[in-house]
């Protein structure tokens, strides 16, 4: 009986206590359910703090590190960081009539200092004259001797020019009465000591007026945390300075030429017909212009005058020759806007155009607007770094990180920190906006909204 | 009954999402006979497309995995493979067209060319052989002109030509079974009709057999011979057309013909939709897949995942309505 | 094919005169008369220049001589260079360039959707996330950089095997060309493919080939006919801005591998003020490559159908 009541009571009607029509997930708004996706894209929310990073760099950075980015250390050229600061007194060089009788062969007459490299050598039967090499490299089968620095008839000379605190090779190659190199040579390696004369250091401020310090006394130089640059420029006060250069030309030229061709498009594709047809066709042409032939071009249009940084033009000729892309793009979405149910639905209400546009037109390209700024970012960054590479940009001394990597190239091969460091910056300031702009393409993808 | 064509048996398809792994087709058995038509009926994500894509190999692997079942043609289980002796027998034994025949071709191959590559591969034709006989099939499949059509591209052919021509492509080869997957949902009426038409033609002079997919009742009184009425991943009832039509079994099954328009002037003009959507099939319910949303939905059904009920020869429901306990509750 | 071609060459005569035009007006907006300013010049190169260009004439007159000798495809003669036309200049200079181009264009092509080819059929799996790091790292350094690199890197090739496999700059044999072409072809060759994965990734889905599937064609059959040919359209669509980036980048390349070509000479002129030789290769560049995206326009006209025929 327990067992049949049991039956019957599974056969009773259920009581629907939950209603049918409930909707399962709550509803977003657009950009709710786009920050949503942005957030889970790691590498999207990684690039958004590089680019808050670098933005802090910018505009904290000068403040805390508070050195004149055109200042010289002519002392510390071409240093990379983490070198050697320490500096010893010497006395002031005299001059030096060879005369050292210690040593054969090629030797160092004295321990070399950046002061001076004093190097004498035996004397070789055939030879008239003796011609000194110098080079950072180690001499290879290839006999690459490097700078030929001096010919003497003596059997000693005395280096004098532009010393740094590292190794060199000097070679001696004997020549003889016809003016040819021998075969036979020798090469000398020795790392240079940094010593500093007393009026120099008087001059940087280690020795105060009326003091007075032996002989030998080591003092540590200024502090530059990534090195200097060939004019002994603090690299990162320059990188800092430079960021603002580039970020400047970076963020404010994409954000002009996308408003104008936001502008010109949605006027184009609002207005329609004729209008259209010559404002769409006029872009045209101005897409086919080579953009950096004529950035060049308007360089040397817009001449610079001197203690000008040419910043100014260069944000110009982009703003003049990049916004047709930007043009055509929101005028493809306003004319796709103009055709859907939700316009027409909203023009038999009664909206106006200018309501149409506020409150249908503009939210709906939004997304779409500022994609486009994100990629153009590393674009801009990217040509003032060309333009100024190719000494065409920002002029000097004003640095940017394209003209700091025009300087350093010179260098690559014996300071390569002179590039590395603007070209690594570049990078990662290009990298940042370029995985955030495809984060926000992928979040603000309506056509990915509806995947899942 | 005669063997059957093609017999599919317990089918399991999951497909992993970011939001979890969904079910889509849980348990389908069915049997499709030579010169029959067997319509699936159901709406939009019930399974039925997956059921037909999984034995055709068309479901992307992964996100989506076939976790058990057979599907047995001439002796040899096409879900392992579909090739046998090195011959695949999709395009070949079985052809399939598809809903939307504007995306169904390729832009940048001519329309006879892409007829013609089947019958290249399955029937080692020359290229020239192989675009004859397309533009025969073409032909066959009422398109005029058609040694002209064979050398257009879809763009330039409407959509209900493209359906056309889809046929044409699917019947190459003369396969035993051709899946037609809601072949005239993106049609105009007027084009469906046709393509309905000339299905029933081509059934009738090749004598094969046809699987068609569709949420429209009036599409499976047209053609079906048999009928599968799927809900949520399985099968909720199957029996002949008039069965299904006259005799539903499953309140699923009434529902979707209350919502179905009709000329009859006896009866009501309102149509009666079917409230709610189907369970998620993220985490299927464990009873019935239709509780939440039946009329007459019992106690046991929210838990207990019905039985199959013979209705009548080859009638069947899953539903527990029809279990001996209900008719005597209800005494 | 034929009137769409027409139509083409019309579009892009257009053009070339609207580049003309914007170059002529903005040579000669610069401050002061740019023809005749304070540059130091011989009597030789004044006179040859008031002959060539009528300076006393208007503006317009000028311009009109200018479009006319454009026309007759003659640039003019040189300012800093005593009787050399930029005709010449161009002549000498710029098979270096088109050389090196072609080939960088040859490697981005060939790499991009090789590589987009391959990253799509591996999505997510290990082939694919190493070549996407590295097409990544392509986009985001400055091709200057990756220019030094590749020439850092031949230096210490050298110097590590102690024979000279590679030059490290200069021009003649095709040992000079490998390391600048790959240099200049490399950021392109990572848009490539970035490109070609999305749009190979797109198609892999897409209805069609479910369709070629669905006939039992084999894997690559479906791969080359169905998949490729379409995915490859959104690649050579792109392929004329390809160009014209590659030409630009050119100058870069040419100036860090002391490759004598028409790039590095441009911005030489440009840094000499050497007006004649700016005018004449900013309009012959523009030519060239508008004439490069109508070739990329006939080429894409012979894949896709739609346009060809439309």
């Amino acid at each position: 009986m327990a067992e049949s009541t049991a039956q019957a009571n599974q056969f009773a009607p259920l009581e629907t206590t939950e209603a049918v029509q409930t909707i399962s997930r709550p509803s977003l708004s657009y950009w709710q359910d786009a920050w949503i996706r942005l957030k889970a894209n790691g590498r999207a929310i990684f690039s958004l703090y590089l680019v808050i990073g670098l933005v802090g760099f910018t505009l904290a950075g000068p403040v805390i590190w508070n050195v004149d980015p055109a200042a010289q250390d002519v002392d510390q050229i071409s240093l990379p960081p983490g070198a050697a600061r320490v500096v010893t007194l010497v006395p002031e060089s005299s001059s030096w009539a060879g005369g050292s009788a210690t040593g054969s062969g090629l030797h160092f007459a004295e321990p070399p200092t950046t002061q001076h490299v004093r190097l004498a050598w035996d004397a070789v039967p055939a030879a008239a004259e003796y011609r000194v090499y110098r080079t950072t490299y180690s001499i290879g089968p290839e006999r690459a001797l490097g700078l030929p620095l001096f010919e003497t008839t003596e059997t000693y000379f005395e280096d004098l020019l532009d010393l740094r605190p590292r190794n060199y090779f000097y070679s001696v190659v004997p020549i003889d009465t016809t003016g040819q190199e021998m075969d036979t040579f020798e090469t000398i390696e020795g790392t240079l000591e940094r010593v500093i004369t007393e009026s120099e250091a008087r001059d940087r401020g280690l020795l105060l007026p009326g003091e007075t310090a032996p002989m030998g006394t080591t003092y540590t130089l200024k502090w530059h945390p990534l090195g200097t640059d060939y004019l002994g420029r603090d690299m990162l006060a320059r990188l800092m300075h430079g960021a603002r250069v580039s970020l400047f030309i970076g963020f404010l030229a994409p954000i002009l030429y996308v408003l104008f061709g936001v502008v010109y498009g949605s006027t184009a594709g609002f207005i329609g017909g004729a209008t259209d047809q010559v404002l769409m066709r006029f872009a045209d042409f101005v897409v086919a212009l080579p953009f950096l032939l004529f950035m060049i071009l308007f360089k040397v249009v817009f001449a610079v005058g001197p203690g000008e940084s040419g910043i100014m033009p260069m944000l110009l000729a982009m703003v003049l020759l990049l916004w047709p892309a930007t043009a055509r793009l929101v005028r493809g979405q306003i004319l796709q806007i103009r055709e859907e149910g939700y316009i027409s639905a909203s023009r038999l209400l009664g909206a106006g155009t200018g309501y149409l546009v506020l409150r249908h037109m503009i939210p709906n390209t939004m997304g779409v607007i500022l994609v486009t700024i994100t990629f153009a970012v590393p674009s801009a960054i990217f040509t003032e770094a060309f333009l100024s590479f190719i000494g065409m940009g920002v002029a000097p001394p004003t640095p940017s990180w394209g003209s700091m990597c025009n300087e350093g190239i010179k260098t690559m091969l014996t300071t390569p920190h002179e590039l590395i460091f603007p070209a690594l910056f570049i990078s990662i300031t290009v990298l940042a906006f370029n995985l955030l702009g495809d984060g926000l393409r992928d979040a603000l993808d309506a056509r990915m909204r509806n995947r899942e | 009954m005669t063997e059957p064509l093609l017999s599919v048996s317990d089918l399991e398809v999951e497909f992993d999402t970011y939001g979890g792994t969904i079910h889509a087709v849980r348990g389908v058995n069915f049997d499709v006979h030579a010169g029959k038509t067997l319509a699936i009926v159901g709406e939009s994500g019930c399974g039925k497309s997956v059921t037909v894509q999984s034995i055709m190999g068309l479901i992307p692997v992964p996100p989506g995995r076939i976790t058990s079942g057979t599907a047995m043609l001439s002796g040899h289980d096409i879900l392992q493979s579909s090739t046998v002796n090195g011959q695949d027998i999709r395009g070949d034994r079985i052809g399939m067209i598809f809903q939307d025949p504007m995306t169904s071709l390729n832009p940048t191959m001519n329309i006879g060319s892409q007829i013609a590559e089947t019958l290249i591969v399955h029937r080692g034709y020359t290229r020239k052989q192989a675009f004859q006989r397309a533009v025969e099939l073409l032909d066959l499949s009422k398109i005029p002109e058609a040694d002209k059509r064979a050398r257009q591209y879809p763009f330039e052919f409407s959509g209900g030509m493209l359906q056309r021509a889809m046929i044409a492509m699917a019947i190459a080869c003369e396969p035993d079974i051709l899946i037609a997957d809601e072949p005239t949902t993106a049609l105009d009426v007027t084009i469906q009709a046709q393509i309905l038409d000339l299905l029933t033609d081509l059934q009738r002079e090749n004598g094969m057999a046809i699987v068609l997919i569709t949420h429209d009742l009036g599409v499976v009184a047209r053609m079906a011979d048999e009928v599968m009425v799927m809900y949520a991943g399985e099968v909720v009832e199957e029996g002949t057309v008039d069965e299904i039509f006259y005799n539903p079994g499953h309140p699923y099954t009434v529902g979707l013909k209350a919502a179905m328009p009709t000329n009859n002037p006896d009866t009501d003009l309102r149509l009666t939709p079917i409230d709610g959507s189907p369970p998620d099939l993220f985490d299927p319910p464990p009873g019935c897949g239709y509780c939440a949303r039946c009329p007459e939905a019992m106690q046991i059904c929210k838990d207990t995942p019905p039985d199959t009920f013979q209705l009548a020869d080859g009638h069947t429901a899953r539903c527990w309505l029809h279990h001996e306990g209900r008719q005597a509750a209800q005494t | 094919m034929g009137r769409y071609a027409g139509k083409r060459i019309v579009q892009g005569i257009i053009t070339v005169w609207f580049i003309a035009t914007a170059t002529f007006f903005a040579m000669h907006a610069v401050p002061g008369d740019p023809l005749s300013g304070e540059k130091a010049m011989t009597e030789q190169i004044q006179s040859n220049l008031k002959a060539k260009y009528g300076l006393d004439q208007p503006l317009m007159t000028q311009y009109a001589i200018y479009l006319a000798n454009i026309a007759r495809g003659d640039f003019g003669i040189s300012f800093t260079q005593e009787n050399r036309s930029v005709n010449d200049i161009i002549k000498e200079h710029f098979p270096v360039s088109a050389t090196l181009g072609i080939l960088a264009i040859f490697f981005a092509g060939l790499g991009g959707v090789l590589w987009g080819a391959l990253t799509a059929l591996y999505r997510n799996r290990l082939p694919d996330t190493i070549i996407m790091f590295l097409v990544i790292l392509g986009i985001s350094v400055p091709s200057f950089v990756i220019a030094a690199l590749g020439q850092l890197s031949i230096v210490n090739l050298n110097d590590l095997t102690g024979i000279s496999w590679l030059p490290i700059g200069g021009w003649g044999t095709v040992w000079h060309m490998i390391v600048p072409s790959l240099v200049l072809g490399l950021s392109t060759m990572a848009y490539l493919t970035r490109l070609m994965r999305s749009s190979m990734l797109e198609i892999v889905s897409a209805d069609f080939v479910r369709t070629a599937r669905s006939k039992g064609l084999p894997p690559t059959q479906i791969f080359t006919r169905h998949q490729l040919r379409n995915a490859i359209l959104p690649v050579i669509t792109v392929l004329g801005p390809s160009i014209a980036a590659i030409t630009t980048g050119g100058f870069v390349v040419e100036i860090i591998f002391a490759i004598p070509g028409l790039g590095r000479y441009f911005v030489q002129a440009v840094q000499q003020l050497d007006y004649t030789v700016i005018m004449g290769t900013t309009v012959f560049y523009g030519g060239f490559l508008v004439i490069m995206v109508i070739l990329v326009d006939l080429i894409y006209g012979l894949i896709d159908p739609r346009v060809r025929l439309e």
